[in-house]
């Protein structure tokens, strides 16, 4: 059995190898041969981590949580393998193991940072068993592959109830999760926001305003954004539970900074929804038993490099490349764009794959109206709904331009606009995107 | 003139981009000068038909439905007969289900509104896909997105339109929606209004010929964009 499981990591090794040299993501692929080879080869090397494993689960934020979270513990001189490319499925967790195994089929590893796919984790988790899970939210999402945001939620909760002995790492502030953290009978770690820091008058889609355990409408002292924010319940007493790990003193502007546990942290990032993806790391490292000393050096030097607000500079214009890929997170992305108060051009890229949700309505569920200011000197919509896109803009009398090829989008802007130009991509036009950016920067070279 | 649309319970009926259905039809008023308010009725709120002039029942959860089927009782008899005396409604989705006598899941039974003649049986697994239809009602095609988990069988009522492209009621019968007086249920979302201009006239144009006249018209609107959008999905399922 011990050649079958080195054949499959051998065998995994060279197919990421030659992907890599075609330049394609292939790392799922790299999974797939490894578990036709060796299906016991998750449990197995998953089995060999030194320490403990992490799963990082939740709609929004699991792949910037998982990669801080990793490098993280690697700043405190822990070996850690990680799905860093956000590869979520059970073939993409099973490549970040054998791609990280040695050539003698073992692991060599302390931690396990594992990102997965919600509907995943029935596949995922009995195989890794993981020690610790964060939940970082619940927002609707693809919900013409989940079904409802309800049939999510079951799939977690029998998850989390399979591990028993698993820590679960929690966002307070949602309703959604911090019910199924404690309604799972798990021990959890609660973290969050204990006060009001944006302010947040939008009108905005809000998941689960009823209370889970009884059914009641929840009431709200205050949100931060979609439902996050600090509830509770008039008629059986459900609350926002007390928080273990609570940014204090929040700051968001050009940068962010909180303080937790008197630590002051602060990140050169913009996005509020930041601070919920650093706390969570943060809260990770600590519950893991380790004094986080390194965490703030550890962000100064955290690039992600992988389309999440990352900063391009084209023949002088300024180029943002972000990730918006459901209502919440979208939201917080204008939120984002809005900060920079200089003017600037939108390009919105809309695709309808598999992977991003073949149903676009959720373009409705957006706050767009927030981009009708005069700082906004040009939307450009593109990909393939970029119909869908323009339509939605000029319901809220917003008029763009079309341009289906992003590429061509983008050169247009880069020639005639501000300078300064963001550009908001779903998921399966994230890569594509990036890679034209990454190809025009290399060309001014 | 003037149209109130009202909007049944958004804060448990909300899934889907419902919000552009509203957003559809408050804005295709006001560039015809016609003014238009939408008033949003929670879940205890008193809902009082006689000041309404469009209702729109989206779409929930099967859970939420269950939970929605319990304020309907309350609200069963008026509108009735806001649908028996011509009133204008839009159903979607679960609201479309809730049209009927009741949605047989296997959690249980949810009974219906029953203001049309209707029923709707939980089904192996869910029919979800982008739809296109041809209505009598409309030249261009109607197209959106299903995602359901019922099977709904409208009886003798006549459909929406027939099934170009995507499952429709049942998946087998061939024929989505209902149309009952000037009632319109269908599963698509999309959402529905928006790439579907002249279904959205449609719902306007009848409310203002029930409230000022049967010659009462519509001016018409630039709508490049809509079709647009309509014809790319067309193309892309159909031809």
């Amino acid at each position: 059995m011990k050649i079958r499981r080195i054949a499959a990591v051998w065998a995994a090794k060279t197919a990421g190898f030659i992907c890599k040299k075609m330049g394609r993501q292939g790392v799922t692929w790299a999974g797939k041969i490894a578990l036709k080879i060796y299906p016991p080869i998750l449990k197995e090397l998953a089995a060999e981590v030194r320490k403990d494993i992490f799963a990082v689960c939740g709609t929004n934020g699991k792949t910037t949580t998982n990669n801080m979270l990793c490098a993280a513990l690697e700043a405190e001189g822990q070996k850690v393998i990680c799905n860093h490319t956000g590869s979520n499925m059970l073939n993409g967790v099973v490549a970040a193991f054998v791609l990280g195994a040695k050539l003698n089929g073992h692991m060599d590893a302390d931690y396990a940072c594992i990102e997965a796919d919600e509907a995943s984790t029935k596949y995922i988790f009995p195989q890794i068993r993981p020690d610790y899970m964060v939940l970082t939210n619940l927002f609707r999402d693809q919900l013409d592959r989940y079904g409802e945001i309800d049939i999510t939620m079951n799939i977690l909760e029998t998850m989390i109830r399979s591990v028993p002995e698993m820590k679960v790492i929690v966002n307070g502030d949602d309703a959604l999760s911090a019910y199924l953290a404690m309604d799972s009978g798990n021990s959890c770690i609660f973290y969050g926001i204990s006060q009001p820091v944006m302010k947040n008058d939008t009108n905005e889609i809000r998941e689960g305003r009823f209370c889970k355990r009884c059914g009641e409408k929840l009431q709200y002292s205050f949100y931060h954004y979609s439902q996050l924010g600090d509830y509770c319940c008039p008629q059986c007493g459900f609350k926002r539970p007390g928080l273990d790990f609570d940014a204090e003193d929040v700051l968001v502007g050009d940068r962010l900074s909180f303080r937790v546990e008197n630590r002051l942290i602060s990140a050169n990032y913009k996005g509020f929804y930041n601070v919920y993806n650093i706390l969570a790391a943060y809260a990770g490292v600590r519950t893991a038993g380790m004094t986080g000393e390194h965490f703030t050096d550890m962000l100064k030097k955290f690039n992600p490099e992988n389309g999440r607000m990352e900063q391009f500079r084209i023949q002088g214009t300024g180029i943002t490349l972000n990730l918006a890929k459901n209502p919440a997170g979208f939201n917080q992305n204008i939120s984002a764009v809005m900060q920079d108060t200089a003017p600037k051009d939108v390009i919105i890229a809309i695709n309808d794959n598999a992977q991003d949700g073949i149903d676009i309505s959720w373009l409705w569920d957006v706050d767009f109206d927030r981009f009708g200011e005069e700082s906004i000197r040009s939307i450009t919509v593109s990909g393939i709904r970029c119909q869908d896109m323009r339509l939605r803009l000029k319901y809220v009398d917003i008029p763009s331009v079309l341009e289906p090829d992003v590429e061509k989008a983008v050169r247009d802007r880069i020639k005639d606009g501000t300078g300064n130009l963001y550009v908001l991509v779903n998921y399966t036009a994230l890569f594509g995107t990036r890679n034209i950016l990454k190809k025009l920067e290399g060309e001014q070279k | 003139m003037k149209l109130t649309i009202g909007h049944l319970y958004p804060d448990l009926l909300n899934l889907y981009g419902d919000r552009g259905n509203i957003q559809c039809l408050m804005k295709r008023c006001q560039w015809r000068g016609i003014e238009a308010e939408t008033i949003s009725f929670e879940a205890n709120d008193r809902i009082d038909f006689s000041e309404l002039d469009i209702v729109l029942l989206g779409g929930g959860s099967d859970r939420e439905q269950m939970l929605v089927c319990e304020k309907l009782k309350a609200i069963q008899g008026d509108f009735k007969r806001y649908v028996e005396s011509d009133g204008v409604v839009i159903a979607i989705c679960g609201g479309y289900q809730l049209l009927g006598k009741y949605y047989k899941t296997d959690q249980g039974m949810i009974p219906g509104l029953d203001l049309v003649d209707m029923y709707t049986e939980q089904g192996e697994g869910r029919l979800i896909n982008n739809i296109v239809l041809k209505s009598e009602l409309f030249d261009m095609p109607v197209v959106g997105f299903e995602n359901h988990g019922g099977r709904t069988c409208i009886k003798n009522n006549k459909p929406l339109g027939k099934v170009l492209s995507g499952a429709g009621n049942d998946g087998v019968s061939g024929y989505e929606g209902v149309i009952y007086k000037n009632v319109i249920g269908t599963y698509l979302h999309g959402p529905l209004l928006p790439k579907n201009p002249q279904l959205a006239d449609w719902l306007i144009l009848r409310a203002l010929q029930k409230k000022y006249g049967a010659d009462v018209e519509l001016t018409d609107l630039d709508d490049t964009q809509e079709k647009e959008a309509n014809d790319y999905i067309y193309k892309r399922f159909v031809k």
